[in-house]
């Protein structure tokens, strides 16, 4: 007993003695750094555009010649001026930017999406006052960045640096204009540099076209967004990557594609998304289907459900009535034999969750505070086009295909829901272990925009498609461990989402990017 | 936040320890109370058991400086069992052992009750000076690792965040023979980092991708007024203690709290202990009446107290 008296003093001592010495508080987060793509994608001037009729919708003004006095005082300029004054903070601006634009500024979305994405708390009349966009700091904030929001914001955002850098390898290859180290082998850049043509500067480009939707979709972030717009375009130059005409051609192409494409947002039917006066019609006619117990949200107070019209936004890999030809069928009636022994499934985990079922319902839960299952997957595809060592606009096509899913997902998905309007399992006295969702049951969101994103990614990463089918399998488990859905939900979401990933993977295949 | 991690807190912890540390002395019969921030010690060989009971409830919070109830979580209410053990090394220096087992619940809404075993703590405490006159100093070290592999960032219904701690502590008491007694105490509790099941995750404003979370350190100070009589035998004492986070970010708007939070609470309460033989019970109420990112809790404990002669036994062999 002594000795195990000793050895609790010893252990103590030496724990204690050991928390001292590692009590960094640094958490270690995935360093991105900069890198020559593996392919320069010359032709992608010709792959085709989302919104744009072409890649020279946008007209870019032909840059001086390398041999132009005003070129050269640039380059001057740049290699004895700027360059030679760089403070530590510029430096930090360079590494962080020289991961890419378009890598960045999906980093920067999802930040947003997740500082926004809270759902509005009740006032003290226990109504929940609607965000209003005009006031976007006042409480509740606008947007409430909830995952159709999020999906929708994101996609609106990839379509742009897409178009944008379709329009940008257009007039970098017909213009040519070399690298500013290129032209002048004195000038040494601090980033890697390839041998893409320099002008219009495609993180400019991506920048502008980035800030003119991110500010459009997060109206309290402007000052926020011109600090990052500022530095995207001042790091370029610092790392002796472009000169001002290259970053200012690119600036005016971003901004001008930018408008083009949010001026089709604007017309997307995003804005009677949350038409609240067609909830009845809409509980009538599930009932009318043969839905018996219908959904009721199980908030206090009762919360009116999220955008109960987002099925009516245009949707961009398919139309209207591919919508509702693929809409999944009628699901499990409340009391019958096969809901029965779903109920039965989640019972079980009500009433003992392992470990391992928490931690998975976790790892995807991607709920309130978080960037949401369309920011998890747009993640994932980011970090799979960077570690591939994909060119900007390679990545944009990649993110656009995969972001256009995954609103298309939502879209469908939310079509789905309240179109059956079917129960919570909660309706029926079960607890969860990550939040309710303040929406119908079937389908499963995380389902279908996991399906979408992962059948997406597999076409273009095929080496990693059994990996991403097993992570949307494990995203779709996750709703159900998390005692949040049905089996069916999920199971019917997956397939669901299968179909609604091959329409964007149809684009592709058809955007002259394989020729 | 939340009662829930006011129980996770070292000082919590501390308290935990202290209501149920009260103890037994050898066979003289002397009655001793032990704690990791009194100035009481177990004679040499000699050991107690304890075990309390603990329950911790809240209905209004802090979300950030607003105070707010939440109709979906309505009453919060964490309860615990804690088993311990108190040794006397020398008379001057005494080790404690804990583990609670822990369970929390909530009375309105949908959020799953969690419940399991919460974090080994272990202390060891001593007198540094002691004059003639009542004075005393003492110098004590503490720690604490988790046993459960419970989920820690699941607030407010998480039964504890996960962290190792390490504490360092100096307490001052003033005794006067008539058995008033006027103790205080300031530590400096570090804390580990900690993993979440999720990779991303959002702090100060920001997006981490990464499942590591750094938790803020912490100190709390306290003072206690008090009267002790019968070598121990009779305890009643009033205090008032103050917990905050060094550094730390706010619970944003109508969002649920994270580990990252400052969770800073002052409170006030009342500990007694009765003791005529080698059994002895002792209870404790508390509330908090001030706060930031925690719950505005009101708990009770009391705890069964048990003295062992075990060591004595061993040496007579």
């Amino acid at each position: 007993m002594i000795n195990i008296l000793k050895y609790l003093i010893i252990t103590l001592t030496l724990g204690i003695g050991g928390l001292l010495l590692s009590c960094d508080k640094t958490v270690t987060e995935p360093i991105k750094e900069a890198y020559i793509p593996t392919k320069l994608d010359e032709n992608a001037g010709n792959w085709k555009p989302f919104i744009l009729t072409s890649s020279s919708e946008v007209a870019v003004a032909a840059p001086k010649a390398s041999s132009d006095a005003s070129y050269l005082k640039e380059l001057d300029s740049l290699k004895n001026k700027i360059l030679p004054v760089l403070t530590p903070t510029n430096k930090d601006a360079i590494a962080y930017w020289g991961a890419g634009a378009v890598y960045r500024w999906n980093e920067i979305a999802r930040e947003l999406a997740a500082r926004y994405n809270v759902p509005p708390a009740s006032n003290a009349e226990g109504k929940y006052p609607v965000p209003d966009a005009s006031n976007p700091l006042a409480d509740p904030r606008f947007p409430f960045a909830n995952p159709p929001y999020t999906a929708r914001a994101l996609a609106y955002l990839s379509v742009a640096q897409y178009d944008a850098l379709v329009s940008t390898w257009n007039y970098k290859f017909k213009y040519n204009r070399k690298a500013p180290s290129k032209n002048d082998a004195t000038i040494s850049a601090f980033l890697p540099v390839s041998d893409l043509p320099s002008y219009p500067s495609e993180d400019a480009v991506v920048a502008a076209a980035s800030y003119t939707i991110l500010v459009a979709m997060f109206p309290g972030e402007v000052p926020y967004l011109n600090a990052k717009l500022a530095e995207a375009k001042n790091a370029r130059v610092w790392a002796g990557i472009n000169v001002p005409s290259d970053i200012s051609a690119g600036d005016a192409l971003g901004k001008a594609v930018g408008a083009k494409v949010m001026a089709k947002a604007k017309v997307d039917g995003m804005s009677a998304a949350n038409n609240q006066t067609l909830v009845d019609g809409q509980i009538e006619a599930a009932k009318g289907r043969g839905i018996k117990d219908v959904w009721v949200s199980q908030e206090a107070p009762v919360r009116p459900p999220t955008l109960p019209n987002y099925g009516a936004v245009t949707t961009w890999n398919f139309d209207k009535k591919m919508l509702e030809s693929i809409r999944p069928k009628m699901p499990y009636v409340v009391g019958s034999a096969e809901w029965q022994k779903e109920y039965e499934e989640l019972e079980k985990i009500n009433k003992s969750q392992t470990r391992e079922q928490a931690r998975i319902a976790n790892y995807w839960a991607d709920g309130a505070g978080s960037y949401t299952p369309p920011g998890h997957w747009s993640r994932e595809a980011a970090n799979l086009c960077h570690d591939y060592k994909f060119s900007e606009v390679a990545t944009a096509r990649a993110m656009a295909l995969v972001s256009t899913a995954l609103m298309d997902a939502g879209i469908a998905c939310w079509d789905t829901k309240y179109y059956y309007y079917t129960p919570r399992p909660q309706q029926f006295g079960l607890k969860t272990s990550v939040g309710l969702p303040n929406f119908p049951s079937y389908t499963s969101g995380h389902s279908t925009f996991s399906a979408a994103a992962a059948t997406v990614l597999g076409s273009i990463f095929p080496s990693k498609a059994t990996e991403m089918n097993y992570k949307a399998k494990e995203a779709s488990d996750s709703r159900v461990y998390g005692l949040i859905h049905f089996r069916k939900d999920c199971e019917l979401g997956l397939v669901h989402g299968t179909k609604i990933g091959e329409f964007a993977i149809a684009r592709g295949k058809a955007d002259g990017s394989n020729p | 936040m939340f009662t829930t991690m006011f129980k996770l807190y070292p000082r919590k912890m501390k308290s935990l320890v202290k209501y149920a540390f009260i103890c037994l002395a050898c066979l003289t019969s002397s009655v001793y109370a032990q704690m990791p921030h009194d100035v009481i010690y177990m004679p040499k060989r000699t050991a107690c058991i304890a075990a309390s009971y603990i329950n911790s409830s809240w209905k209004e919070y802090w979300e950030n400086s607003l105070m707010r109830e939440n109709l979906n979580i309505g009453t919060h209410t964490t309860q615990s069992v804690m088993p311990m053990v108190a040794v006397g090394i020398s008379d001057k220096l005494n080790v404690i052992v804990g583990v609670p087992y822990v369970s929390t619940k909530a009375s309105a809404g949908n959020l799953m009750g969690q419940k399991g075993i919460q974090d080994l703590s272990g202390w060891l405490k001593y007198q540094l000076v002691k004059n003639d006159k009542g004075i005393s100093l003492h110098g004590v070290i503490g720690g604490s690792i988790p046993v459960g592999n419970y989920v820690p960032d699941f607030l407010p219904m998480s039964i504890g965040l996960q962290t190792k701690t390490a504490t360092v502590r100096l307490i001052a008491n003033y005794t006067h023979k008539s058995g008033v007694y006027l103790t205080a105490h300031e530590s400096y509790i570090l804390r580990s980092k900690i993993k979440v099941d999720r990779d991303a995750y959002q702090a100060d404003s920001r997006v981490y991708n990464t499942n590591e979370v750094s938790v803020p350190n912490a100190n709390d100070v306290a003072a206690r007024l008090g009267y002790i009589k019968h070598g121990g035998r009779i305890q009643a004492e009033f205090f008032a203690e103050h917990f905050t986070c060094v550094g730390g970010d706010n619970i944003r708007r109508n969002d649920m709290p994270f580990p990252t939070n400052n969770m800073t609470s002052s409170s006030v309460g009342f500990y007694g202990k009765y003791q005529p033989q080698n059994i002895g019970f002792n209870v404790r109420v508390a509330k908090v009446v001030d706060g930031l990112n925690v719950g505005q809790s009101m708990s009770f404990s009391v705890g069964l107290l048990y003295q062992l002669n075990y060591f004595k036994k061993e040496e007579k062999k």
